[in-house]
């Protein structure tokens, strides 16, 4: 029994007992410890991993005559760190008062640490059979964390299902080429098919793992029931999948893609009659994956809803710096990863604290609640300049890091299109902040109060750790290197601020450090002026005419009227018609086939039939 | 030792640049309208008032840390813009660090006014950033063909590389991105036409309107900074920095010149004109400038 089999028991395990004792109240602080001593564990094999070394399990089981077992390297430790990181922080959130008077407390508590088991099984799985089986559990046990809120988010978890089976299909026809090629479920069998199949094949064979690992990180043209599914999960819930869980495909696909097929053969296809291959095709992908979802973001109305998508338009960043392939684009990507996780999960957990509060995520319906909620209000504020990626939080760290690889590799355009992703996160990430806690209290909100130390201490801790690793960006690019070492991709020398180039440096340590400073210059000069007058929040005017809480004058709705006015129409759908088209040739096709069987032509089958079987016997 | 005086030398150079230019823009404005204008140390004055005055309003503690955050932003963006003689953080922040650092003053506000819940102040901001989105893609096309047709994004490297003749300027060997990125500045400096977030007339001059005393004068204070900084971006980009102050100063003030020369004979754009002009001709000039820099 090795420490990867023991922290496979302890996931198990924790399960169990979120399955057996979940309707207990003080069940959420066991879950939330258990998770904290897998992570510990988890830290403690990461000691062993460290360059390029890996962790095989002693549970090793034949299926269909194919050897499977789990094996765990540096590239899964990574990701399995951060799982269980943003699962601690989650199931802290939902320990305390968010669950006391739930009465689906049980599933909440279930399905987190279904997910959380899945997962882990997933990022250890050591063969490409092992893979598809913990794939679809991963699956499921997303489907069921989406799904047990019932009503709107049942539905969006259905459609969900929909699409993952759909890529389920498409994994299990890949590892079916891949086993018809190589001769075997294991990773090596993927190495041996690149080398025997042709050019189209190679395409059939790419095609099919970007449709299946694709669906579930939502990239474009699959990004359509990403949002709807992880708004609607209720809290923690909402703040791990939107955190960690879509990171799962980035896993699969980087398994794939990377370490197996390799960069060098992506870009060797080549797409005819145009300058692309395929690997400037999936970097494209990737730059309209951060375009279009963001801009979607910035017209949502429900806080929710704005954060999932602009998680889409996020893992675009990995996947463009993944791409790239250079080490500074690469552990950019990687750095992306587990900067998005904190920042994310943070920014669901301060909405969840306002809706806990509220009852709303409405940003019409908001305003004003930063002197009701200062904690939440901080959270979120550093949860959004991460997001938008400005200095000084971690965001900014790993967003600069794809650009430069970018503009390093020769790549403007790509760069542009990511600095266009970053404007519209700016705006967007703005008007959240604007319409939740800044502007006008609305009347109903005023005997609003912050939120129970058990859910604001989990939240201000991730944005901690966000804020932290923005500083000292060497702590988490210790954790890249290890997992840039099992993808076989050369680590970046890399210091606690951050890079020693030959053409552009970044250190954080000082960029903070002089934020800081200046700010504090700013400060003393700012006291230094005469004695501030410090007025109401209520105590408001506008026109002339005083205003009180009747008046509603908080500037929320349509935010961005004049952008709207110019880029509105450019909102045409096309992806929502395109699902909605095939959906209707589905049930065209249903209705056709079922008339051709089960009314019209009974008779005339059974004729051919007859004589069918009269022809064969004479 | 050497950097710690840097360091407090260099946002100090940074103010009395930035009044110099100030006093150049309302100097201007004057002769436009046949005025005289203000004396030499008017800027200062104005500020100074503005910190000693007796009505300080303020409408909560993030309209504080806004002004605070506002303040530091502007002069942390100066350490890292490489000025003769001192290189001050230049080398620790490139290009890239420097154009998200110039975001951080101007989130900082936009917190500010969104606690002041004006809505005013609001449909300012919301019309600041719309016109942000407009006038950054211009400007980041432009950095990129910069970075791409020197090979570095290091600001001290770039304007490196443009010395040895006039003509070896970012403006005579880029001419089109140099084009782009002047406009683009333009709108970043808020002139018109695209002041669409002041509207004094039309939305009672937007963020600044619950803004009194030494919240105003913090304003006052970062325009000077802003004059500075980004003429002085725009001087290392592509006109070759300069080798001293008698050399940078005059190039400066010329790129200031410029925006604030052409402000005073436009009216002001609709916001969604503003943005569609941005996106339209400068970036379509821009595009054209990054395609020659990547065939060559």
């Amino acid at each position: 029994m090795n420490s990867l089999d023991l922290l496979l028991l302890l996931t198990t395990l924790t399960t169990l007992l979120a399955l057996l004792m979940g309707r207990w109240r003080p069940v959420g602080w066991l879950l939330t410890l258990l998770y904290a001593l897998q992570l510990a564990l988890l830290a403690d094999l990461g000691l062993t991993l460290q360059g390029g070394g890996q962790v095989v399990s002693q549970l090793q089981l034949t299926l269909l005559g194919y050897p499977i077992g789990l094996v765990l390297d540096g590239f899964g430790w990574l990701f399995a760190a951060i799982t269980l990181l943003i699962a601690l922080f989650s199931s802290w959130f939902g320990s305390g008062a968010w669950s006391a008077e739930r009465s689906d407390r049980r599933a909440q508590h279930l399905t987190l640490s279904l997910n959380v088991t899945a997962m882990l099984l997933l990022l250890a799985s050591g063969d490409l059979l092992t893979l598809f089986i913990t794939w679809e559990l991963v699956s499921w046990s997303g489907f069921a964390l989406m799904a047990y809120a019932g009503g709107r988010a049942a539905d969006a978890a259905l459609r969900y299902l929909i699409y993952a089976i759909a890529g389920a299909m498409a994994l299990l026809a890949a590892l079916l080429l891949v086993e018809q090629q190589g001769g075997s479920f294991q990773f090596a069998a993927v190495a041996t098919a690149v080398t025997t199949l042709d050019s189209a094949g190679l395409w059939l064979l790419l095609l099919l793992f970007f449709t299946g690992f694709g669906v579930k990180m939502a990239l474009l043209p699959f990004h359509l029931w990403q949002a709807e599914a992880y708004a609607l999960t209720p809290g923690p819930g909402a703040a791990f999948l939107g955190a960690i869980s879509s990171r799962m495909g980035l896993f699969a696909l980087m398994l794939v893609v990377v370490k197996l097929i390799g960069l060098e053969h992506l870009a060797a296809l080549a797409i005819p009659y145009t300058f692309l291959d395929a690997q400037s095709l999936l970097a494209w992908i990737a730059a309209f994956t951060i375009i279009i979802p963001t801009f979607i973001a910035l017209t949502q109305s429900d806080a929710r809803r704005l954060l999932a998508w602009h998680g889409i338009g996020q893992t675009g960043y990995m996947v463009l710096g993944i791409v790239i392939g250079t080490e500074l684009g690469v552990a950019g990507g990687l750095l992306h990863v587990f900067n998005y996780a904190t920042y994310q999960a943070a920014l669901f957990l301060s909405v969840s604290a306002v809706i806990y509060r509220t009852g709303t995520a409405d940003l019409d319906r908001l305003g004003g609640l930063i002197t009701r909620m200062p904690l939440a209000y901080v959270t979120m504020l550093m949860g959004i300049i991460g997001l938008a990626g400005l200095p000084p939080m971690n965001g900014f760290v790993s967003k600069w890091m794809v650009y430069k690889a970018l503009l390093d590799n020769g790549q403007p355009l790509l760069f542009v299109a990511a600095i266009i992703g970053t404007l519209g996160t700016i705006l967007s990430v703005y008007k959240l902040i604007h319409n939740t806690f800044l502007g006008q209290l609305r009347a109903e909100h005023q005997a609003v109060r912050e939120v129970p130390w058990s859910m604001s201490v989990p939240m201000l801790a991730l944005a901690a750790i966000g804020f932290i690793t923005g500083w000292m960006p060497g702590l988490a690019l210790s954790a890249i290197d290890v997992a840039q070492q099992a993808l076989g991709i050369a680590t970046l020398p890399h210091h606690l601020g951050g890079f020693s180039l030959s053409n552009g440096n970044l250190d954080m340590l000082w960029v903070v450090g002089a934020l800081l400073a200046s700010i504090g210059i700013g400060a003393l000069i700012f006291f230094a002026g005469n004695r501030r007058h410090l007025t109401h929040q209520l105590d408001n005017y506008a026109g002339g005419h005083f205003l009180s809480s009747s008046h509603r004058y908080h500037y929320s709705h349509n935010f961005y009227a004049g952008l709207m006015h110019l880029i509105g129409p450019w909102y045409r759908g096309t992806f929502r018609w395109l699902e909605q088209a095939l959906i209707n040739s589905v049930e065209v096709g249903g209705n056709a086939a079922l008339g051709l069987f089960r009314n019209s032509a009974m008779l005339l089958y059974m004729v051919a039939a007859l004589t069918l079987a009269l022809w064969l016997l004479l | 030792m050497k950097l710690l005086s840097e360091l407090l030398l260099m946002p100090l150079i940074a103010f009395g640049v930035g009044l110099l230019l100030v006093l150049m823009m309302r100097k201007v404005r004057a002769r436009v309208e046949r005025r005289i204008g203000p004396p030499l140390l008017q800027p200062l004055y104005d500020i100074l008032k503005l910190y000693g005055k007796k009505t300080q309003i303020s409408h909560g503690v993030m309209h504080d840390i806004s002004v605070m955050m506002l303040l530091g932003g502007v002069i942390c963006v100066t350490l890292f813009l490489p000025v003769p003689g001192m290189s001050g953080l230049s080398d620790r922040g490139d290009i890239i660090t420097l154009m998200y650092l110039m975001m951080v003053p101007s989130l900082g506000m936009a917190l500010g006014v969104g606690q002041c819940a004006n809505p005013n102040g609001s449909i300012g901001i919301s019309r600041a950033l719309t016109a942000m989105a407009g006038y950054e893609v211009p400007f980041v096309i432009a950095v990129a063909g910069v970075a791409i047709a020197y090979g570095t994004t290091d600001l001290a490297q770039i304007a490196a590389a443009q010395q040895g003749g006039v003509m070896q300027w970012g403006l005579f060997q880029q001419p089109l991105l140099a084009i782009a990125g002047l406009i683009a500045i333009h709108a970043m400096l808020g002139k018109e036409p695209f002041e669409i977030y002041v509207a004094p007339a039309e939305i009672a001059t937007g963020p600044m309107v619950e803004m009194s005393g030494k919240y105003m004068g913090t304003l006052f204070t970062m325009m000077s900074f802003q004059l500075y900084s980004v003429g002085l971006i725009y001087t290392l980009l592509f006109l070759g920095g300069g080798e001293s102050w008698l050399l940078l100063l005059p190039k400066l003030f010329a790129v200031v010149f410029v925006s604030v020369a052409v402000t005073n004979i436009f009216p002001r754009h609709r916001t969604e004109k503003v943005i569609g002009f941005m996106w339209k001709w400068p970036t379509g000039i821009a595009l054209l400038g990054l395609g020659l820099v990547m065939l060559r």
